[in-house]
């Protein structure tokens, strides 16, 4: 299922702090399921969060989000967070968000226009990031072409997929 | 154009054969991959949600894949003993030439022990330590298993060309490992993220004297600030270590004169005293003397941190003469089988057990909720990588990081206390 950048996101945000690990986000040690971590996310700093997040809500985070081990933060998009907008990423996550086609923005100040439980809006074509109610707003960075292409395809896995039934095809057609 | 030691191995590994330089993106050519318990359930699902509904067709290169159990071995439950046994078959079907399957340890003290990486090669792993591996020179990095499911297909990977950080390591090594210290010292000083995204070039008159152990406790913590690579250049030290394990031809890298950093950090550890971190992040650093008399239950060796030879040596000289303080349990993990076996040939485990510490079996363990729960409330101080809350067990329990002297200083005396108060003549 690819993810498509350019659609507009809207939700109501979640704010936390700085250095959030993959510990907290994905403590697949203590839960190994995905039941399970669903019912158990974030909840090392929000224990309030795995109950009362919907479907459409958007994280914002302080700087370094994602340090730690590398684990892919799939279990936000299965409680239905929309949207992961960051003051910035630690590498480790960003790739498992790109790789995985998890929405994820960097945006620095971000932390700045927004309280939690207000809205916030993504507009990725006009990258910018803005808090629907006071209009206050901060760039997001873009991504270069070649990462765009593999949150359209949904993600790494099926960007080599695809790769390897265009290699497939023309290593027929040169075989015929 | 003058290249420091991240552009100069992108650059080489370019599949577009051009020179690169910080910021830009790039296809890379992969030289060798670790790939951990992710090679049986989690690639085959990816492979299926994909689209290719028989699994990986195959892999880019037999022998550039190197598989290791080491976070599920010995299984410590059906599940992943089961586990274990899909990796089983995946590397038969695919053809995978190195595998260790029925030998504990630590994946990246098992790459180095075996000679699996050398000098210059850009090496992944789906594990955020494996820039361990920049001790001996080595362009290493952790990836992701997504990234990894392309690598193992492709044997190429996209990169975006690290600015780099360097890291000026000035003074006198004491009879005593102070790699943790170090890097505890940095990170307290400049942030748990002061290398994000980046390259760590470590240098300094320090750099001759640190061991190759020493160097892997570094370059594995640059994860923990942020970092891309964690490299050291290749010396005498590690010509030394690379070709008693293999007789692969390698080309070390090297910086050039005036390369472009971003950053320069020094640190004299002539000057700097013996820090921890408190609960429950890795730069929540403090001199030692500040939590001074905070009392545990557990202490700590182990981990691809440190979990190497110098880090038991050290516990296992202090504690000659002495015990381990009543109730305190000290789990010691080498990082290894091979280190395990030289810790026996020299006496240390004799001298731990003695003493009163544990002595388990090699492997991630230690580090994670795995091995040693903690309970609610208790306080365990650790020569591991990581303190987050719950890393051990109870979201209540405490962690506080430290180097192996600490760690073993605090394991005599009951609690956290200045290693320099407990053994005299340090």
């Amino acid at each position: 299922m690819g993810f498509d950048l350019n659609r507009a996101i809207r939700g109501r945000v979640w704010k936390f702090g700085d250095s959030i690990e993959t510990d907290a986000i994905n403590p697949y040690y203590r839960y190994p399921t995905m039941e399970e971590l669903k019912q158990h996310t974030m909840e090392v700093y929000r224990p309030e969060f795995p109950q009362q997040v919907k479907p459409g809500d958007i994280m914002v985070t302080g700087r370094n989000f994602g340090c730690g081990s590398s684990r892919p933060g799939l279990v936000l998009r299965e409680v239905g967070i929309a949207a992961i907008i960051a003051e910035s990423v630690a590498r480790l996550f960003l790739r498992n968000s790109i790789s995985r086609a998890i929405p994820i923005f960097v945006a620095p100040g971000v932390t700045g226009i927004v309280q939690d439980g207000e809205t916030l809006e993504v507009d990725y074509p006009g990258a910018v990031i803005r808090n629907a109610a006071t209009g206050a707003s901060v760039p997001l960075r873009k991504y270069p072409p070649a990462i765009e292409q593999i949150f359209e395809c949904g993600g790494l896995p099926q960007f080599a997929y695809e790769r390897y039934l265009r290699e497939a095809a023309l290593g027929n057609r040169r075989g015929s | 154009m003058a290249q420091t030691m991240a552009e100069k191995l992108l650059s080489r590994h370019n599949l577009a054969g051009k020179p690169v330089r910080a910021g830009d993106f790039l296809e890379a050519r992969i030289d060798g991959a670790m790939c951990h318990y992710h090679a049986g359930e989690p690639m085959r699902d990816m492979a299926i949600e994909a689209g290719f509904k028989d699994g990986l067709p195959r892999v880019w290169d037999r022998e550039k894949i190197y598989v290791l159990l080491d976070h599920h071995q010995p299984a410590l439950s059906q599940k992943l003993a089961d586990e274990n046994a899909v990796i089983r078959r995946e590397v038969e079907r695919l053809g995978i030439q190195c595998f260790h399957d029925s030998e504990p340890g630590i994946a990246h003290q098992m790459m180095l022990d075996y000679g699996l990486v050398r000098p210059g090669e850009l090496v992944v792993g789906n594990d955020s330590h494996t820039l361990g591996y920049g001790s001996v020179n080595s362009g290493a990095t952790g990836i992701t298993r997504a990234d990894m499911f392309y690598v193992l297909l492709y044997g190429e990977l996209w990169f975006q060309v690290p600015h780099s950080v360097k890291v000026v390591l000035d003074g006198r090594q004491p009879n005593y490992p102070i790699a943790k210290d170090i890097i505890l010292t940095l990170a307290g000083q400049y942030g748990d993220d002061f290398a994000q995204s980046m390259s760590i070039e470590y240098s300094g008159s320090l750099v001759p004297q640190l061991s190759i152990d020493s160097r892997m406790c570094l370059s594995t913590h640059g994860v923990e600030v942020g970092a891309k690579f964690a490299m050291f250049q290749a010396d005498e030290a590690t010509h030394r270590f690379v070709k008693a394990r293999t007789d692969k031809p390698y080309e070390p890298l090297a910086p050039d004169a005036g390369a472009a950093y971003e950053n320069e950090i020094r640190l004299n550890v002539n000057e700097m005293s013996f820090v921890v971190a408190k609960p429950h992040q890795f730069g929540n650093v403090v001199p030692v003397d500040e939590a001074k008399g905070v009392r545990i239950n557990q202490a700590q060796i182990g981990s691809c941190a440190n979990g190497r030879y110098e880090d038991i040596e050290i516990a296992a000289r202090m504690l000659e003469g002495r015990k381990v303080a009543k109730g305190v349990r000290f789990i010691i993990s080498p990082a290894s089988q091979q280190v395990y076996l030289q810790c026996l040939k020299a006496g240390l485990i004799e001298k731990l057990i003695e003493a009163g510490a544990q002595v388990i079996t090699p492997g991630c363990g230690v580090c994670q909720p795995r091995v040693g729960f903690l309970s609610d409330g208790e306080v365990c101080i650790t020569a591991t990588t990581r303190n987050f809350k719950g890393r051990k067990g109870s979201t209540k329990a405490e962690i506080y990081l430290g180097g192996p002297l600490t760690v073993t200083a605090a394991a005599v005396a009951g609690e956290i206390v200045n290693p320099k108060e407990v053994f005299r003549g340090l």
